[in-house]
C-alpha cells in the first residue's frame, strides 16, 4: 500500500464517506431520517479524488446522490446529519434533507433532484468566472443517466462553444435506478464528449481516489490554463439500490459478482491496516456529530415561509 | 403650472433604455439570448447594446432554452445579473423544468443560502397569424408557483418604474411578458419613482364598475372606460395588476367598496387565471363588496387559430370589454349602450400608436 499524506488524507476521506453511510443505513430504521436517501457507499473515491485535485475557489455541483462530494469538499458533519434529519440546524435549515446538500463555504453551491439539471449551473458559474476572470474551475459532477437529457447536449456545446473552465465528470455506475446503460444509450460516452471537441480521459479504476485525483488534477490544470472544458468518465460502483438503505441484488437486474469483484479491489476492504488506524476516531466523530444533530430543534412555523421570493 | 407637454417614450424605447442601463450601471449585469445582439436587437430593445458593451455582455445564444436558463442560474450563483430574452413566450416552455422546477426553489430549498436575482424577458405575440405556437400568454402558469415573480407590463411607463428597480434592487427571479403588440406604441411616462413598482395601479377612476386588468388589455380597459363615460356616463376604476404574483389586493378591495362591480380582462385564458386569482382574493377578504357577478374577459378556450377571421373572435377587444361593463353596470344584457365598431385590437394600433 502507498504510504504517503495524501493517500492517508483521501483514504480517511473515504473511509469517513463510507461510515456516515453506514450510520445512516444504522440509524435510517428508528426513522430519525424521513426522506429518501441515495447513499454513495462504493462510489466515494470518485468525489474524494476530484475535491483533492480542486482549490479553494473552485465551484462544484453535484446530483441528489451526493453524500460523497458533501464530505469530501469539506462539509460540516453535524450540519450533514442535522439536514438528513430535518433539523434546523442542518445546513440548509432541513428544507434540503438528503438530496439537495449544498456546502457554499467550500464552493458546493447546489445538488439537484431532476437528472442532468444542474449541468447548465455549472456551465453558467464557468462563463461567470470567464466573464469576472477569476480564474475558477467549476466542477460537474453526474451520473451516465444525465447523458441521455437533452439540456446535456446544450450545455456541451454551449461550453465548447466559449472554451469554458469546467470539468464534466461522470460517474458511470451503470445504473439508472434499475436500467443498465446497455438498454438506454446507442452512443458511445467517448464520442459524445468528442463529437463537442470536449478532450476526453476515462478512469476504469473508479475505487482509486489517487488516480482519480491525479487525472482531476491534470484536467484541472488544462482548464485553468485556458484550455476550455474536459470530459472525465469514472468507472464506478453502486453497491446499494438506488433509494434507500438496503442491498438489492436478487431482483434479476445485477449480478453480486460484479459487486465482489468491485469489492476486490476496493481500498476501504482491502487496505485494513488503514482502515484499522483511522476507523474509531471517524466513528466518534460522526457519533458526535449524530448527537449534535439530534439536539437541534426541528424548524418552526415561522420558517415555512421564509426564503420564498 | 407644470410642464404642459409631458414625456413621450415608446415601450420598445423604454425598454432599451432599462437594458442600456441596467448594462451601464454594473459591468457583471449581461444580456443572454437568442438574436440578442442582432440587428432587430429583440424588436428594438437590445439593438446597438452588443456594440456599446460588447458580445460578452449582449450575448447571441445557441438555440437552448433550458441550458441557457440553466446557465443564467449558474451565473446569479456567482454574482452576474443575467437577463434573458425570448422573442416569444412560448418558447419559455422549454426552460420550465429550469424555472420551475429550479429557480423558483433555489433559495428556499438550500434554506436561503441562495438567492438568484435575474430577469427573464418574454414577448407575447398576437396578430398576423401568430398562430397556436406565438400567441400564448403564460403569466397565470408561472404565477402559480411559489418562488416566482411574474409582471406584465402593460406601458412605456411600467417598463421605466419597474426594471430599473428588478435589475438593481430586487433580489429574486423575475419573469416578464411583454406584449408584442405593446412595443411600438408610444405613452406618456412619469420618472417619479415609486414606493414598491410591483403593487397595482389605479390608472383611471371611477365610480360604477372596476376593471382589472393586464398587459396589453389595460389600454383596451382605458379605451373601453373612456367609450363608457363618454356614451353612457357610466365611469370606472381601471387598475393595472401589473404583478400577477402575491397581489397585494388593498386597491381592489377598496375599489369595490365603492363600485361593486368586477370585470377582469387578461390576455391570457380565464380559467385558472388571473381572473380566478382577482376573484379568489376578492372573496376570500369580502364576498359581500360584489353586488354583481364578475365577468372575466380572455382569450376564447382555445389555442390560438391563424385565421384572421377567427383570431378577431379568439381575442376580447374594445366591444367585448364595452359590453361587459356595461351589462354589469346596467344589470341586464339590453344594457342599451352602444357598441364600438372595431373588430379588433391590432387593425386600430396599426394606425393609432398613441400616446396612451
Amino acid at each position: 500500500m502507498p504510504s504517503n499524506a495524501a493517500y492517508d488524507r483521501m483514504f480517511r476521506t473515504a473511509l469517513l464517506i463510507r461510515r456516515v453511510e453506514e450510520k445512516i443505513i444504522e440509524i435510517y430504521p428508528a426513522d430519525k431520517i424521513q426522506s429518501p436517501v441515495h447513499l454513495s457507499i462504493g462510489q466515494e473515491a470518485v468525489s474524494v479524488g476530484l475535491c483533492e485535485a480542486l482549490e479553494r475557489q473552485d465551484l462544484i455541483f453535484g446530483t441528489y446522490r451526493s453524500h460523497a462530494l458533501y464530505i469530501a469538499c469539506g462539509g460540516d458533519l453535524t450540519q450533514m446529519f442535522a439536514e438528513l434529519m430535518g433539523r434546523i440546524g442542518g445546513v440548509s435549515k432541513g428544507k434540503a434533507g438528503s438530496m439537495h446538500l449544498t456546502y457554499p463555504a467550500r464552493g458546493f453551491m447546489g445538488s439537484s433532484a431532476v437528472v442532468a439539471s444542474h449541468l447548465p449551473h455549472a456551465v453558467g458559474s464557468a462563463l461567470a468566472a470567464k466573464l469576472r476572470g477569476t480564474n475558477q474551475v467549476a466542477l460537474c459532477v453526474f451520473g451516465d443517466g444525465s447523458l441521455e437529457e437533452g439540456v446535456a447536449h446544450e450545455t456541451f456545446n454551449f461550453a465548447a462553444l466559449r472554451a469554458l473552465p469546467v470539468l464534466f465528470v461522470c460517474e458511470n455506475n451503470t445504473l439508472a435506478v434499475h436500467t443498465s446503460i446497455r438498454d438506454r444509450q446507442a452512443f458511445s460516452i467517448q464520442k459524445m464528449a468528442e463529437l463537442y471537441g470536449i478532450p476526453y480521459a476515462r478512469i476504469d479504476a473508479g475505487y482509486d481516489f489517487m488516480e482519480v485525483q491525479r487525472v482531476a488534477a491534470s484536467c484541472a490544470a488544462s482548464i485553468r490554463a485556458g484550455g476550455g472544458p474536459q470530459f472525465l468518465e469514472i468507472a464506478t460502483y453502486r453497491a446499494k439500490e438506488h433509494v434507500g438503505t438496503g442491498e438489492d441484488f436478487g431482483f434479476g437486474y445485477r449480478d453480486r459478482a460484479a459487486y465482489d469483484a468491485w469489492c476486490a479491489k476496493d481500498p476501504l476492504i482491502t487496505d485494513q491496516a488503514s482502515v484499522a488506524a483511522m476507523i474509531d476516531a471517524i466513528d466518534a466523530e460522526i457519533a458526535a456529530a449524530v448527537v449534535a444533530a439530534e439536539a437541534s430543534p426541528a424548524p418552526g412555523l415561522d420558517e415555512l415561509l421564509t426564503d420564498v421570493i | 403650472m407644470t410642464s404642459a407637454t409631458p414625456e413621450i417614450v415608446s415601450y420598445a424605447n423604454a425598454l432599451l433604455e432599462t437594458m442600456d442601463g441596467a448594462l451601464g450601471a454594473s459591468p457583471n449585469t449581461v444580456i443572454l439570448g437568442q438574436g440578442a445582439d442582432d440587428f432587430k436587437g429583440i424588436f428594438g430593445s437590445t439593438t446597438g447594446l452588443a456594440v456599446k458593451y460588447g458580445k460578452d455582455r449582449v450575448s447571441d445564444m445557441p438555440l437552448m432554452e433550458e441550458g441557457m436558463t440553466g446557465i443564467a442560474v449558474g451565473l446569479a450563483l456567482n454574482g452576474v445579473y443575467p437577463i434573458l430574452t425570448h422573442i416569444r413566450s412560448d418558447f419559455v416552455l422549454l426552460s420550465a423544468n429550469q424555472i420551475i422546477n429550479l429557480i423558483a426553489k433555489y433559495k428556499y430549498m438550500f434554506g436561503g443560502l441562495f438567492e438568484l436575482p435575474m430577469l427573464i424577458r418574454t414577448v407575447v405575440g398576437r396578430s398576423w397569424g401568430q398562430g397556436a405556437q406565438h400567441s400564448q400568454s403564460l403569466q397565470s402558469l408561472f404565477a402559480h408557483i411559489p418562488g416566482l415573480t411574474v409582471i406584465a407590463p402593460s406601458s412605456a411607463q411600467t417598463v421605466l418604474d419597474t426594471y430599473p428597480y428588478l435589475t438593481s434592487t430586487f433580489r429574486g427571479p423575475v419573469i416578464s411578458f411583454e406584449h408584442r403588440m405593446l412595443y411600438s406604441l408610444d405613452f406618456e411616462v412619469d420618472r417619479t419613482p415609486l414606493a414598491n413598482p410591483l403593487a397595482p395601479r389605479l390608472i383611471r377612476s371611477g365610480s360604477d364598475l372596476t376593471i382589472v386588468a393586464t398587459s396589453i388589455m389595460v389600454l383596451e380597459a382605458k379605451r373601453a372606460a373612456r367609450w363608457l363615460e363618454e356614451h353612457a356616463g357610466i365611469t370606472c376604476d381601471v387598475i393595472d395588476l401589473h404583478c400577477l404574483t402575491n397581489i397585494d389586493p388593498t386597491l381592489i378591495l377598496t375599489s369595490l367598496k365603492k363600485t361593486g362591480r368586477l370585470v377582469v380582462a387578461d390576455t391570457s385564458w380565464p380559467a385558472f387565471g388571473t381572473a380566478a386569482e382577482v376573484c379568489r382574493l376578492v372573496v376570500q377578504a369580502d364576498p359581500t363588496l360584489l353586488k354583481a357577478p364578475v365577468r372575466s374577459l380572455g382569450m376564447a378556450p382555445a389555442p390560438c387559430p391563424t385565421a384572421k377571421a377567427l383570431e378577431d373572435l379568439y381575442y376580447p377587444n374594445l366591444g367585448t370589454v364595452v359590453d361587459a361593463a356595461a351589462s354589469l353596470v346596467r344589470g341586464r344584457a339590453d344594457h342599451g349602450v352602444p357598441l364600438p365598431a372595431e373588430k379588433t385590437m391590432s387593425d386600430i394600433y396599426k394606425k393609432f400608436r398613441g400616446p396612451f
